[in-house]
């Protein structure tokens, strides 16, 4: 088997895709025997996009940079893979689309009560996007990997499906609930619970307790670690297939459905207990416009609200 | 006649699909604490189950496929390109 060139691309994101593929320990060498790794921002030090069989390109279009090198990518790459959540629908970097531009600019340079600079950059660093993106509004691609990151199992199924030239294996439609081991009961719990509070049982399924978990509404990229120690899932995955397909299907809505029929809590206060905390809850998928078009996606509206309540609140 | 999976390892026991289904398809397994299909015969093919399932865990096969018209055609082409 010869050696398959591979371009790896880092646009807004943290990196941690990039570790993923370290967390694939002794399989790694399965990998780098099949593949040669030029391009790499963390591994290696070429500059340009030479010729590729296959690209990864992990993170959201934030910054014009991030626009040129996809475009970049996408010219020297036969195969472009959407890898982890940034990158396929824009992560959490696109909780900058609830802001303009200028709000945060005046957040984190101009009003920053931390540093002594008030001056915006205005060379060296690349000028923002006016909004967050993820990878397929700027270039066409041809797989999507979601995760934040993708468990190496996944990552390790799906380099090894292309460089053996066998089609990787497809998502499946599981959520994060298919692989937590607690009991999804009916209970009598008639309040939602902060995550802070207390400390759950852990045998039961949060959304039995009154937390808001969002494994119900979320791929399973991941094999469930979170809820399997103790914490709710926050979605990083980001939302299952058929709210992605259904407009008339949302994250809040479908949460509600089944923590309403767990609980005696009322949909109507989950979800607007959901809409209150936006920003938690729709982080990793706001940029899409799969979400973030949906006709009945207010975020803008829902943070305001919340702003002014704390703002009457604080000034009692 | 449309068949119905249940993925044992994914079923979390909540009996949202005993509830839900109209034509009682579903029974809940007290020894098991999972849900399992009792009636197949009777199912519509109204996936209610399939849909309210939290896990995902439901697959129906063997079923006419009806056309959602509310579908968001953009996004069901690039499903299938999801690993």
């Amino acid at each position: 088997m010869s050696s398959i060139p591979v371009n790896i691309e880092w646009l807004s994101d943290c990196s941690g895709c990039h570790v993923a593929i370290v967390d694939l320990h002794e399989k790694i060498l399965t990998v780098l025997q099949a593949v040669n790794i030029q391009r790499c921002p963390v591994l290696t030090d070429i500059k340009g996009y030479p010729k590729a069989k296959l690209g990864l390109v992990s993170g959201a279009i934030r910054s014009e940079h991030d626009r040129h090198a996809a475009e970049e990518m996408r010219k020297s790459c036969d195969l472009i893979v959407a890898w982890g959540t940034c990158a396929v629908y824009g992560g959490i970097a696109g909780a900058g689309n609830v802001h303009s531009c200028e709000e945060i600019f005046d957040t984190v340079y101009r009003n920053n009560k931390t540093t002594c600079s008030t001056q915006c950059p205005s060379s060296e660093v690349s000028p923002l996007e006016p909004s967050v993106s993820p990878l397929d509004s700027v270039i066409p691609v041809d797989l999507y990997l979601p995760g934040c990151p993708p468990h190496p199992a996944v990552v390790f199924d799906a380099l090894l499906g292309l460089v053996e030239g066998r089609p990787p294996r497809a998502a499946t439609k599981e959520s994060v609930c298919a692989r937590c081991k607690r009991q999804m009961e009916k209970s009598e719990v008639d309040r939602i619970r902060k995550n802070s509070e207390g400390v759950p049982d852990p045998e039961q399924c949060f959304l039995s307790q009154g937390y808001l978990c969002m494994g119900s509404v979320t791929l399973d990229r991941c094999l469930s670690p979170c809820p399997l120690n103790g914490i709710p899932c926050s979605g990083c995955a980001g939302a299952t297939m058929q709210i992605l397909t259904e407009p008339n299907r949302d994250i809040r809505t479908e949460i509600a459905e089944r923590m309403s029929r767990l609980t005696l809590i009322p949909k109507e206060q989950i979800v607007r207990e959901i809409e209150r905390t936006s920003k938690t809850h729709y982080s990793y998928t706001m940029a899409t416009p799969m979400i973030g078009e949906k006709p009945t996606f207010l975020i803008r509206k829902w943070t305001e609200e919340e702003r002014e309540d704390y703002e009457q609140d604080h000034n009692d | 006649m449309v068949e119905i999976q249940v993925h044992e390892d994914g079923c979390r026991g909540c009996r949202m699909c005993v509830d839900i289904c109209p034509t009682t398809v579903f029974e809940y397994d007290e020894e098991k604490r999972i849900c399992v299909v009792r009636h197949q015969e009777d199912c519509i093919a109204c996936l209610s189950c399939a849909y309210l399932c939290p896990s995902g865990a439901l697959a129906h096969a063997n079923f006419h496929t009806v056309k959602n018209f509310y579908r968001d055609l953009a996004f069901c082409e690039k499903m299938e390109r999801f690993l």
